[in-house]
């Protein structure tokens, strides 16, 4: 990738700029060949690569180091977006907002520093990864669970950072205290931890006075050095029930019968209903099926439930617990299934600790359409309520059809709100299907807005549209972010545009890809 | 004294084939493990889209004798399709060395 820089910085100040930043972590940790930037774009980008084109990289190895670039970025005006495995796929990869950033890549710091099971919790470092974190889990024989994503390979840090989650929970909820290193180069270390050598920094969230954890999540205000996340131990029995309904209708009675039970905690984890395309779009190629540009049709999504023997909307429904209790709720769940329907719903029993460790495997489904492919992810919040969920997933689907893309939607229910997360699949190749993608995030954006919902994250180029649908009194909201951000980083150098929070310094470039 | 004598007997061959590894390329196999295992050994995604490009022979990289050292290296840092692009921070250059002598090491001729 050719060289862009940060916007008012000249070539002569960037290059001073880089040999100032190497005096700091060594010349081999400042990677700004063609081929360094190439590996910090995104893979999966629906537009064109250099939106969102890192001008270099760099990779401290210490909080010293990290604060010491803090200060040259401030001097030479340099913004940096901090990553830390950068695998974000679906919503920017390692790449950052604004064209000519500097990537801060963490992942040298990647020491698991405690791990204790009696009091439940982590301290990490952000270059930790998933399959880091469960080796050292097996190795040391340490009953605690990890909630992993569907794609296991980013970092712990980067993706509770994101409020990324799994059917185990919202992952920034397990959040407690944080180390940051904020813009001008102090180092704060949150809630507990703000004492000295406050001993329950990893046990209790808020300290005293505001609770700053959230201010950091999904923000620009300081660079995450250190996270301590709490962890569950591992159940005693886990139950799963099989989930496969065969019509799009059955979703409205099946959120009616399962989120009362998970408001009223019969059901731990999130409620997932998906949609009988991510069974499909993994192991098989879409030519298989079917060679229209029209969105798959309904005789061929027949035949894929068939073949691939799934529903069209799919559980499967895990309890887990004590297995007096997991048997007790499992009575429950199933008295409750069956007001609803006369089908019935397989069980198997499991060892509570034999949760699947990570995996790459979902990877491949941007391989659908044969070559080099991409996805991004449409995630609007709404309430867990049976008719809007229903109504919610039929004007989505409408509007796959419509710009003829295949449908594949999950309602995740935490029993008030239902998180829907629909992927859309393309062919990184074919600038037709995705001038079509970027209609349909368009036109889904807007829907959502009408209905009253928001997506809870989304891809670096959409960004800016989501804030914006955060309008109560001229988006106030964001506006208190902006004054926010300007008082802590003056310069700007955090993140610029990061959940569409632009500094001062670069607030012509809301809007501009 | 018998199971001793059995172990052996199953040791043998096996010790036969087995590669033996230089220092560099026992260093490859640990980078290896680490940063392109979790797709190219059994259930990653690496050998599921490369089964299905190639077949299933080729498809686990650690068993191939065709591999070029350029082209490990342009894989890595340029991607391949769907193969995400690596950084010097994700595979720093020794361990790419070492990688590549791993992967790309002479292997005894196959038993006949
Ligand atoms: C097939 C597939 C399935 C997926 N399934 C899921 C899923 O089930 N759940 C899910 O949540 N996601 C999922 N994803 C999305 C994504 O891959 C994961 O969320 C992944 O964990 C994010 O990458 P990462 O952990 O490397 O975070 P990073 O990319 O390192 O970080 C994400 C962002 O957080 C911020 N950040 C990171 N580190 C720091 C720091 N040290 N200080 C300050 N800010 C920081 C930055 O803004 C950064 O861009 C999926 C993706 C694919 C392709
Ligand atoms: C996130 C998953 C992932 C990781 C990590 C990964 N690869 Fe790959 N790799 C793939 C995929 C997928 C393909 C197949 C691409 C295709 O053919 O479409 C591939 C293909 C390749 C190929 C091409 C083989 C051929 O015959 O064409 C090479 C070489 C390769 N990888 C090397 C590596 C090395 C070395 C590493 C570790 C440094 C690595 N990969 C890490 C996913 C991965």
């Amino acid at each position: 990738m050719k060289l862009i820089l940060p916007p008012g910085v000249s070539h002569a100040r960037f290059d001073q700029a880089l040999a100032a930043f190497a005096r700091v972590v060594g010349r081999e940790w400042v990677l700004a060949s063609d081929e360094d930037r190439e590996t910090y774009l995104d893979l999966y980008s629906p537009g064109r690569d250099d939106s969102h084109a890192a001008s270099a990289a760099v990779a401290p190895a210490s909080v010293e180091q990290v604060q010491a670039l803090l200060k040259i970025a401030n001097e030479y005006r340099i913004p940096l977006w901090p990553i830390s495995r950068g695998k974000n796929f679906g919503y920017g990869g390692a790449a950052p907002r604004l064209p000519g950033t500097v990537m801060l890549d963490m992942g040298r710091m990647n020491r698991i520093l405690e791990v204790n099971d009696q009091l439940g919790y982590c301290i990490l470092e952000p270059g930790v990864g998933f399959f880091d974190l469960w080796e050292h889990l097996k190795a040391n024989k340490i009953a605690l669970q990890l909630g992993i994503p569907g794609n296991g390979w980013g970092s712990v840090v980067g993706n509770a950072l994101e409020r990324g989650f799994s059917p185990a929970g919202d992952h920034s909820n397990n959040i407690c205290g944080l180390e940051i290193v904020l813009p001008n180069g102090e180092v704060v270390r949150t809630g507990m931890g703000a004492m000295g050598d406050g001993k329950a920094w990893p046990l209790f969230k808020h300290g005293f006075g505001p609770s700053w954890d959230q201010m950091v999540v999904q923000g620009n205000l300081a660079i995450v050095t250190k996270l301590c996340l709490w962890m569950k131990p591992a159940d005693e029995a886990a139950i799963s029930i099989e989930i496969k309904l065969p019509k799009p209708s059955d979703l409205q009675w099946c959120v009616e019968a399962l989120a009362p039970l998970r408001l009223q905690g019969a059901i731990e984890g999130l409620v997932r209903l998906t949609s009988f395309q991510a069974s499909v779009t993994v192991p098989t190629l879409r030519s298989q099926w079917h060679q229209g540009t029209d969105s798959i049709p309904d005789d061929v999504i027949a035949q894929m439930m068939q073949r691939m023997n799934v529903g069209w909307w799919n559980g499967p429904l895990r309890l887990a617990g004590f297995s007096d209790v997991c048997e007790a709720n499992l009575k429950r769940v199933l008295d409750r299934l069956a007001k609803f329907t006369k089908q019935e719903f397989p069980v198997t029993r499991m060892r509570g600790d034999a949760q699947p460790g990570p995996t790459t495997y979902p990877l491949q489904m941007v391989n659908w359409y044969g070559g080099r492919g991409g996805h991004i992810g449409y995630s609007p919040v709404m309430p867990a309520d049976p008719k809007l969920v229903q109504e919610q997933f039929e004007r989505t689907r409408r509007r796959y059809q419509q710009f003829g893309l295949d449908y594949s939607g999950t309602f995740y229910l935490d029993g008030r709100a239902a998180t829907n997360v629909n992927l859309i699949l393309y062919s990184k190749d074919d600038e037709d299907q995705k001038q079509r993608v970027r209609q349909l995030f368009q036109a889904l954006i807007k829907d959502a807005r009408e209905q009253g919902y928001g997506e809870y994250r989304t891809h670096l180029s959409y960004m800016d549209d989501v804030a914006a649908s955060y309008d109560y009194n001229h988006n106030a909201l964001l506006k208190l972010n902006e004054r926010v951000k300007d008082a802590l980083d003056p310069n700007g150098i955090i993140a610029p545009g990061r959940n569409g929070i632009w500094p001062k310094a670069y607030r012509a470039h809301r809007g501009v890809l | 004294m018998t199971r001793w004598l059995l172990a052996l007997a199953l040791a043998l061959p096996v010790a036969g084939w087995a590669d033996e590894l230089t220092a560099q390329q026992s260093a490859g196999q640990k980078a290896f493990a680490h940063r392109c295992g979790m797709c190219h050994r059994e259930g990653g995604t690496g050998t599921f889209v490369l089964a299905r490009r190639l077949g299933a022979a080729q498809s686990l990289l650690e068993q191939r004798t065709d591999l070029k050292p350029e082209y490990i290296r342009y894989v890595v840092r340029w991607g391949l399709m769907n193969m995400p692009r690596l950084s010097r921070v994700e595979v720093p250059e020794t361990d790419m060395t070492d990688l590549v002598a791993y992967l790309t090491r002479p292997r005894p001729a196959a038993a006949p």
